[in-house]
């Protein structure tokens, strides 16, 4: 087995008592000793702060770098270049349609671009776009992995405690993707209001190495909870966001699974005609036809899109996990990609000015690549240990439109 | 690790606390540990029969999924219904609150084939060599 890495933060990891887990190369945190369900809830009041360094973080600069983006990317690099949305979600498709990666794509200073990939992804991410660099004049791809940490700090608490320490520079504007460049002590730090955990209030910074240890030092001393993987697979899950591997890339019977079908990547492809012919274009196209057509209840264009990966809320006892069956009417249309059960906190009531109690349960969800004639609120069936558990295909198990707080949404 | 000297324990890692014919059980410090954090249980209604050495019901952790195996015969009379909603309490106090089942036992002879505190410690010791090797 080839050597795992270890991020500048692994001996605090270490020294927090954190028991670790090999992932994407790189020997991670899964969990503190308080446990994935406490870090999970700490996140969804507090703050959480997740190490996420081990993320592939490549900078593209040059004159030709915004043409070669809008050429690898499905989103429109170009409209991060004004105003204050510095950051998107896109993809790296390949011509059919399907991901050879998802991303963020920043820009902290003009003609300078950030893109973080998946860990397990980043060497055949690396390949891929120095095989397409071919063409483009003037551009410069550096791997900077290892010389920028990536901290992800996100929950509701997370504003005020970055005020607290932030020395000069405006925090980023209160919307999500937008990006600014802060100072901490003697560090530059960039922040992104981006993340992954379904958090209104979410943050993610990047700092030179050397400025790394002191940052994740004062972050915890004012108050973040250290959260590992475990916290970070659940608050996802939960938020329905996708994890490479499991909704997007192959599915588990190794077919390709077509971008749109999951909901999250369709604000990550533009076919605006600044991307000119972007890799995947006309694939993306044809499945994007196909999805508004389903939207629309019209499936003479399903073979385009078969499968949409969906929500699922397990109404009976169980806990769907990965490779489940999902069934209607005895048949089985479609497979869990992602599942287990998931803490939330009870809300003191249901309006926007709710808060959580001190009370959390627990709930089982998941989400499902299921056939794409099978919308929301139809009753279908998880296969667990032989039996038929009772589920529903739901619109989404987070609400992330009130901030502070995300809430769960409930069957 | 916590074992006490009152219970019997099986190879499974369940511990049974008996009473005449009435046996309480539940999983071991050591079981609830190496699951980490349970999120789910799955119990029998009372008045289900179990087999010895056969599950009698299932626990899942964030991390694993496990067969619950009865280390004795007999009849459910009991269940630990305040598992379903709060199963971390295996992992809070796997002794006490985090009981699972009571079995009223049919064949008695069944439970001198569980191990002592010192035989299950000992179990537990030749396990980790195994593992080791």
């Amino acid at each position: 087995m080839s050597q795992t890495r270890r991020t500048l933060f692994y001996e605090r990891h270490k020294a927090l008592g954190a028991k670790m887990m090999e992932f994407g190369g790189w020997d991670m945190p899964l969990a503190y000793p308080s446990g994935a369900v406490k870090e999970h809830l700490a996140t969804r009041k507090d703050a959480g702060l997740f190490d996420v360094s081990h993320m592939g973080r490549f900078l593209i600069r040059g004159r030709g770098a915004s043409a070669f983006l809008q050429h690898v990317l499905t989103n429109d690099a170009q409209a991060l270049d004004s105003g204050p949305i510095g950051a998107q979600y896109t993809i790296i498709a390949n011509e059919t349609g399907g991901a050879v990666d998802d991303a963020y794509l920043y820009r902290f200073v003009e003609g300078e671009y950030l893109l973080v990939v998946n860990a397990a992804n980043r060497r055949k991410d690396w390949e891929h776009l120095r095989a397409h660099l071919a063409g483009f004049d003037k551009v410069e791809l550096i791997d900077l992995t290892g010389e920028r940490v990536m901290l992800a700090l996100q929950g509701p608490k997370s504003s005020g405690l970055l005020e607290e320490i932030v020395d000069s520079g405006p925090l980023p504007a209160p919307v999500r993707n937008a990006v600014s460049i802060v100072t901490i002590g003697e560090a530059r730090i960039w922040v992104g209001r981006t993340g992954y955990t379904g958090e209104p209030v979410c943050f993610e910074l990047f700092a030179k190495r050397q400025d790394g240890l002191s940052l994740w030092d004062i972050l915890l001393e004012k108050g973040a909870s250290p959260a590992g993987l475990g916290a970070r697979d659940t608050l996802r899950l939960e938020a329905g966001l996708p994890l490479y591997g499991h909704e997007l890339g192959r599915d588990l019977e190794g077919r390709e699974i077509p971008v749109p079908a999951v909901r999250m990547t369709r604000s990550a492809v533009s076919f605006s005609p600044l991307k000119k012919d972007f890799i995947g274009r006309a694939a993306l196209e044809k499945q994007f036809a196909a999805l508004d057509k389903i939207i629309a209840n019209d499936f003479s264009s399903r073979s385009d899109l078969p499968h949409l990966i969906r929500p699922i809320a397990l109404t009976g006892r169980g806990v769907a996990r990965r490779g489940a069956g999902v069934f209607k009417g005895g048949r089985q249309i479609g497979t869990v990609t992602s599942g287990t059960m998931v803490p939330y906190w009870v809300f003191d009531d249901r309006g926007p000015r709710s808060r959580p109690t001190d009370r959390h349960k627990l709930r089982p969800i998941c989400l499902a690549l299921v056939e794409s004639d099978i919308g929301q609120g139809q009753a279908v069936h998880i296969g667990i240990r032989g039996r038929a558990v009772d589920a529903v295909v739901v619109d989404r198990h987070l609400r992330s439109d009130l901030p502070p707080y995300a809430r769960p949404v409930l069957r | 690790m916590d074992l006490p000297e009152d219970l019997k324990y099986s190879k499974e890692h369940e511990w049974a606390k008996v009473e005449d014919e009435s046996v309480v059980v539940g999983i071991t410090d050591y079981a609830q540990e190496s699951l980490g954090e349970i999120v789910y249980v799955e119990l029998p209604d009372e008045g289900s029969p179990v087999t010895r050495s056969e599950a009698f019901g299932v626990v899942e952790s964030t991390k694993a999924v496990s067969d619950l195996y009865a280390p004795v015969s007999g009849t459910v009379t009991q269940v630990n219904d305040a598992l379903l909603d709060n199963p971390e309490l295996i992992n809070e106090d796997p002794y006490e609150d985090g009981w699972m089942i009571q079995i009223a036992a049919s064949d008695l002879s069944e439970l001198d084939k569980l191990l002592s505190a010192a035989e299950y410690a000992k179990f537990l010791e030749e396990e980790k060599a195994r593992e080791e090797e």
